[in-house]
């Protein structure tokens, strides 16, 4: 499909911000639009990499429980990490993507709470993995400041 | 659009004020924080036969809210600054029955020819930028060193005690994120948990907080003086800290990290707090209420976030905050847990 979704919201925001919310009446009406518009961009850009991230948030976090799962010390938990840790995203539909990072996000929360009340050395190089894997899932989701 | 509100706000203001010929122009909606629905009006009427006029506002509860909060709370925190150092405005009528038009509100006076700053400009004050800021800075310490005692909030809100003022805040805003959260939120919970293990310092007072003070949310004239600190609507008592380090939150002004809020020095600001509060703001202390600002953002961007999926209130600015402002606080808090994990 040619113009890209991303390609026609980029426009459609440009478009509001400078030529249409000016136009209109009333200062409510005219930051409502420009927040639409701005809005209009990063849904461009969320559509351009909403795959690429949770599939990489999700490769990390999987690779993260690898690493991490022999140190923890609940064996249930240590198993469900090891599972998780073997599991691959069989469809870049983004519902799929989401579904499968819900259940990551739960297991990252759960092992993260569990090594930081472990004592010992292991338990704070899982620490520091695992904030470490937070530190790289904010940085893939940031969105750069929006200058309007 | 706004005819049945208006012929509303005239009867109930004809009979709240006592000026049976009283007559309202001009209302209009405005953009004045997302917990509240803002208007602007000009009431006419006559005081000893003679003509009077003055511009009004109307602060009306949405039908839901980006932050649940009390009106009455609002209310008594702009009554009890008015005429001090404090600039606000002077509110007017407070009416907590749905009745009259629909949902709570209030009136208040409109503070006007004055702007408010966007968090999304890059250089939101200009010329004024130094001047606004010795101001703003002065005014939040002015907030900490009032007697919470005088302000009639106790009334209203829970008065904690000094060893445990962070704790009600910290369980507040970790009920908000187990309230509202739509997917797992491991950043957040991260942090609520390291606040929880590692308290801050006692709390030198308990002092009025803002609750919400921030670029943005006051309004300035041409001449670069701060006419009014609005939006008081997550006022509450507690340690002043806490509106120190949100005011000094990055994601107020994220083009320049070492002028919070888009202002001056962040030593300088520090400096002109703790002389108009006469508190020192601890480093440690600081520190503490600087990580649980970004974590209280974050707990209220994923509660818009919510508002918005649900339907409660599809204002874009609910959009906006759930996927711009909360990707933000996250990258903070991840950067400051992994600074704290080195230290």
């Amino acid at each position: 499909m040619r113009p890209e979704v991303d390609a026609i919201l980029s426009s459609l925001a440009q478009r509001q911000l400078v030529e249409l919310a000016p136009q209109l009446g009333g200062a409510y009406a005219q930051g409502t639009a420009t927040l639409m518009a701005l809005l209009m961009r990063l849904a461009a850009e969320e559509f351009e990499n909403a795959a690429a991230i949770r599939a990489a948030e999700n490769a990390d976090f999987r690779a993260l429980f690898l690493e991490i799962a022999p140190g923890v010390a609940g064996p249930r938990l240590r198993a469900k990490l090891k599972a998780a840790a073997g599991d691959k995203d069989t469809s870049l539909k983004i519902s799929a993507l989401n579904a499968a990072n819900e259940h990551l996000r739960r297991l990252l929360i759960a092992a993260h709470a569990h090594v930081e009340t472990r004592p010992g050395a292991p338990a704070r190089e899982a620490e520091r993995a695992i904030l470490a894997a937070l530190k790289r899932s904010a940085d893939r989701r940031f969105v750069a400041p929006l200058a309007v | 659009m706004n005819g049945a509100l208006d012929e509303r706000l005239r009867a109930y203001l004809r009979r709240r004020l006592g000026r049976p010929d009283l007559e309202i122009s001009g209302l209009a909606r405005i953009h004045g924080g997302a917990s509240r629905e803002t208007y602007r009006f000009r009431a006419h009427y006559s005081v000893g036969g003679r003509k009077a006029e003055r511009g009004l506002i109307l602060r009306r509860d949405p039908e839901a809210s980006l932050i649940e909060t009390e009106r009455a709370i609002e209310f008594c925190a702009y009554r009890a600054f008015h005429g001090t150092g404090v600039p606000v405005p002077e509110v007017i009528a407070l009416e907590e029955d749905a009745g009259p038009l629909g949902r709570p509100f209030f009136v208040m006076e409109e503070i006007a020819d004055c702007q408010t700053a966007s968090v999304l400009s890059g250089d939101p004050y200009g010329a004024h930028r130094d001047a606004i800021g010795r101001q703003f800075w002065t005014i939040l310490g002015r907030i900490a060193a009032t007697d919470a005692a005088k302000t009639g909030m106790a009334a209203l809100v829970d008065l904690p005690p000094v060893e445990t003022a962070w704790r009600r805040e910290l369980a507040h805003w970790m009920g908000v994120v187990d309230e509202d959260e739509q997917e797992p939120q491991p950043i957040a919970r991260a942090a609520a948990r390291w606040l929880e293990r590692n308290p801050p310092p006692v709390a030198r007072r308990i002092s009025v907080v803002h609750g919400d003070y921030r670029t943005g949310n006051f309004l300035f004239d041409d001449t670069g003086r701060i006419r009014a600190i609005l939006d008081w609507e997550m006022a509450h008592l507690g340690d002043p800290l806490e509106d120190l380090a949100w005011a000094l939150d990055p994601a107020w002004a994220p083009q320049d990290p070492n002028r919070p809020g888009g202002m001056i020095a962040r030593d300088e600001a520090i400096a002109l707090w703790e002389e108009a509060s006469g508190l020192a703001a601890d480093p440690a202390a600081l520190s503490w209420w600087e990580i649980f600002a970004s974590f209280k953002g974050a707990a209220i961007w994923i509660s818009a976030a919510r508002e918005f999926a649900d339907g409660r209130n599809r204002d874009p600015v609910n959009a906006f905050s759930g996927w711009y402002l909360l990707a933000f606080h996250n990258k903070v808090l991840a950067d400051r847990l992994v600074a704290r994990a080195a230290a």
